[in-house]
């Protein structure tokens, strides 16, 4: 028999044993039985939007907007808001619903099945909500999560972006260490009672629908990942206006926007981090920079992973109902073998990615950025308590800098390496398998379709436009793949360096 | 190939690149507009007074009796910068090749001798293999002329042309015929122009017949050998198209690699990103040793050229859809963009995999017919 250092020992060697078994840890710890009843509630909605919402408007919307370029879809964010998806999966003790992130990555697989723009147009939104968890800043996130209840009370939808990506900077916004050698030029200058912001931002998703914006700024752009910081600017806000709607080949329905600063004022109130808020944590600026961007990504790239299932799901619908309904060369496709593998194929690439994104899920909620909301106790108590009753106190407590503290020691300063690795890693691969995944089935889809393939309503050639977009968002396929290099493999050898000039 | 020959494919080169050049790529984005904006009337009228429509036509239908090779040029050289006119030559030409085969010189005479562009053009469903599909039209005849009835799908310039080739079941005859219809007659129904995937200049409509007049083409019941003669050999210009926007993906990717910093230096540098563009050049590479062997093959009728011709569409085509969604890749979110022609060509590409039938079938027909 192996002793308890010999077991600890074998199970450290690469792969590292926590590295390849999420999800059986997640089972041991998970209040399992609650998340799979909560999560097939979810399923089960985001079915009966597709069928009443979705499915019917969306081929409808897309060719609107290719139409009519600066068309906004407000109908359908009205109607989201209506069957509450913005407050969704925003914490009960915030105003929202409280249901888990394992529920939201499967919905964003249904919705996005169906069509990615919508499921973009929902999903964006918490990136937005991940923009502002990432920065712990208990306060803020109460005062705009309960701006988003409010407005779906009132049928007003609040919506939060998150900006990050500049026209000189797009990849070197996504990585810390490519950070300090991109030209960044959103700049946050302190004046009497807050920041001036200047400079603009591009291609962020749902810019023109939302109502705040979570913009990422340095106080030096010469030193960016030492200096960066997070405010949330209000749509309306004096100084910052929208520009043009981006021209996208695909996700038409949910707009990309250029968002431009002109010495736009930003309260104190609304900064949710910045050096001074950090000060005293472990690892100085730039390390803080580094873990709140590693944390966001590794949740946000399980989300996009979920697009890419749901894109290569779609095409693999599409073309399953095609070969199901069409007779080539004297009999019904599907009854060919070549296009019955080929389906196999197409089946396949979805069933695998989706296991990608779970496993991240579950990773995320043992040791990342969702872990608060997992635990066994806590999870139970963010879910049935009733916070509603006890209102004044609940925002007491919220609004106490104490509880931003707590929260930024237990997710900022007690993330071990590892697990920031593994969070890490798991969001990347999730991200690239998923989406070469939508990528690649949407091209068998329309190689099966033939001529039916390149027409508009056949419903393929949209999701081969709209799943393009995938491998680029939330860090290019590329990065990606150095992510997960860095991540898994690299860490284990001290010869190695990843983003070194190589000529 | 004698040298003047090669003199005269090298002048075709120029004047394509530099027509496509200056005509089609600064309004490429406008012209990618339809059917939302307007058809680009002015160039494809342009393109008529070069002959562009007449290449492979016979001296004696009016035509410069250019072979493949020299369509394929042209094509290629179109497609670099924008593959819609690069459609609308294809297809008319396709048109042209089976009334070729079919003898019909003299209504394609008459066609070819028009006064428009528009009126030179022939209507095609060039992305169905008819033999293929379920549901053709039907066609009777009454004492010397036939009139056709039933809904095509998808036949390519049949909003902008005079006329169109269209297969139709005869009553009691096997396999189908091609007729010639002409497309403002009595009981011919248009659909608006459909929305597609790429190609949104080279437009396409559903057509519905009801005892629309028509003329037959070449015999009855020979429709099947007349498209196979036709796609045999146009397999190759179909194969330069892809060859074309894979180059015009790859200039684009690389002129942007080597402008764009990230990480403090130019994308160029970094060796992923030579990877990627390294892909793509090897991909043009064989594209042109492959198309210089399909196009000697047809044009010399060498044994087994039918073979080469399918090969190399088959083979140029995938790689064309790979290469050009690498090239928007390169390019990251301004490469998903409008704005540049990377997004279109990823698009176009993946239409004209569509070409003279559905992918995957072409390839098992290859080894069916090769191995008959």
């Amino acid at each position: 028999m192996l002793s308890r250092s010999e077991i600890q020992s074998f199970l450290t060697e690469h792969p590292d044993f926590d590295d390849i078994s999420n999800g059986m840890r997640s089972a041991a710890r998970f209040p399992n039985k609650a998340l799979l009843k909560e999560t097939r509630k979810v399923v089960a909605l985001a079915r009966k939007f597709n069928k009443e919402v979705v499915i019917p408007h969306a081929l409808e919307l897309d060719r609107k907007k290719q139409e009519e370029h600066d068309y906004l879809p407000w109908e359908f964010v009205q109607k989201a808001n209506e069957w509450g998806f913005f407050t969704m999966w925003i914490p009960r003790f915030f105003g929202g619903r409280g249901c888990s992130f394992h529920s939201m990555f499967y919905f964003i697989e249904e919705i996005a099945s169906q069509c990615l723009a919508m499921a973009n147009l929902i999903g964006v939104h918490y990136l937005g909500a991940g923009a502002l968890f990432c920065a712990w800043n208990i306060r803020v996130c109460n005062e705009i999560f309960r701006e988003v209840a409010e407005g779906e009370k009132h049928e007003a939808p609040c919506l939060i972006t998150a900006a990050t990506t500049e026209p000189g900077a797009g990849t070197d916004c996504e990585e810390t260490e490519l950070l300090d050698k991109g030209t960044l030029t959103c700049r946050a200058t302190r004046v009497d009672g807050g920041y001036r912001i200047n400079g603009s931002k591009i291609f962020i998703s749902n810019g023109h629908l939302s109502t705040w914006h979570n913009v990422v700024c340095y106080e030096d752009p010469e030193r960016p990942s030492e200096t960066a910081m997070l405010c949330l600017v209000k749509t309306g806000a004096d100084g910052f206006s929208f520009g043009r709607q981006e021209n996208k080949m695909g996700q038409l329905a949910c707009p990309a926007s250029e968002l431009i600063f002109r010495d736009c004022f930003v309260p104190d109130r609304y900064v949710s981090m910045n050096n001074l808020q950090m000060s005293g944590l472990r690892g100085g600026e730039k390390g803080k920079t580094r873990e709140i961007l590693s944390q966001f990504f590794s949740a946000s790239r399980l989300g996009v992973a979920a697009f890419g299932v749901g894109a290569a799901r779609g095409a693999y619908q599409k073309a399953l109902r095609f070969a199901l309904n069409t007779e080539v060369s004297g009999k019904l496709l599907i009854n060919h073998q070549w296009a019955q593998n080929i389906l196999a194929e197409m089946y396949k690439n979805v069933a695998s990615s989706r296991l990608s994104y779970i496993e991240g899920a579950d990773v995320n909620g043992i040791e990342g950025m969702l872990r608060p909301v997992y635990n066994k106790p806590l999870f139970y108590i963010f879910k049935y308590y009733p916070f509603h009753w006890m209102k004044p106190i609940v925002n007491r407590m919220l609004e106490s800098s104490l509880t931003t503290r707590i929260f930024r020691k237990l997710q900022l300063e007690w993330m071990t390496e590892d697990q920031l690795n593994r969070n890490a890693g798991w969001g990347a691969l999730a991200k690239f398998m998923a989406t070469d995944a939508g990528m690649k089935n949407s091209h068998l889809a329309l190689e099966l379709m033939g001529q039916a393939g390149v027409r508009h309503d056949r419903e393929a050639e949209k999701i081969f436009r709209d799943a393009k977009l995938l491998q680029i968002y939330e860090g290019t396929n590329q990065l990606n793949r150095q992510c997960l290099f860095e991540s898994f493999i690299g860490r284990h050898y001290p010869q190695v360096r990843v983003y070194e000039h190589e000529s | 190939m004698p040298a003047v020959k090669e003199k005269e494919l090298k002048m075709l080169d120029k004047a394509a690149a530099e027509f496509a050049k200056k005509e089609l790529a600064p309004n490429r984005e406008e012209n990618d507009m339809f059917p939302f904006g307007p058809f680009f009337d002015t160039v494809l009228q342009k393109a008529f007074a070069l002959d562009f429509f007449h290449l492979i036509l016979p001296e004696s239908a009016g035509g410069m009796n250019q072979g493949l090779t020299a369509l394929s040029r042209l094509l290629e050289n179109l497609c670099q910068e924008d593959s819609s006119l690069g459609g609308i030559v294809f297809t008319t030409a396709a048109a042209q090749q089976i009334m070729l085969e079919a003898g019909s010189e003299t209504e394609l005479g008459k066609l070819a001798d028009a006064q428009t562009a528009r009126d030179c053009l022939i209507g095609l469903p060039v992305f169905n293999n008819p033999a293929e599909i379920p549901n053709m039209a039907e066609a009777r005849k009454n004492g010397h002329t036939y009139t056709l009835s039933g809904t095509l799908e998808y036949v390519v310039l049949a909003g902008v042309a005079g006329h169109a080739l269209i297969p139709a079941r005869l009553e009691e005859e096997e396999g189908y015929s091609f007729f010639l219809v002409n497309l403002g007659g009595a009981g011919v129904e248009k659909s608006e122009p459909v929305l597609s995937l790429g190609l949104r200049a080279c437009p396409a409509v559903d057509l519905q017949l009801t005892n629309a007049r028509a003329a037959l083409i070449g015999e009855p019941g020979r429709g099947d050998a007349y498209f196979t003669r036709m796609a045999d050999k146009f397999h190759t210009a179909a194969a330069a198209m892809s060859a074309g926007v894979m180059k015009g993906s790859f200039k684009e990717a690389l002129e942007y690699a080597r402008g764009r910093f990230q990480g403090g230096q130019e994308i160029i540098k970094w060796s992923e990103v030579k990877m990627l563009l390294s892909n793509m050049a090897v991909k043009i590479n064989n594209a042109d040793m492959i198309m210089a062997s399909a196009c000697h093959a047809v044009d010399e009728g060498l044994p087994g050229w039918e073979q080469k011709s399918s090969a190399a569409a088959l083979h140029i085509q995938e790689m064309a859809c790979g290469a050009t969604t690498d090239g928007v890749q390169l390019m990251g979110g301004v490469g998903y963009m409008k704005d540049y022609g990377q997004e279109k060509r990823m698009r176009d590409a993946k239409h004209m995999q569509a070409l003279l039938g559905i992918a995957p079938l072409k390839r098992v027909k290859f080894l069916e017919k090769m191995i008959k």
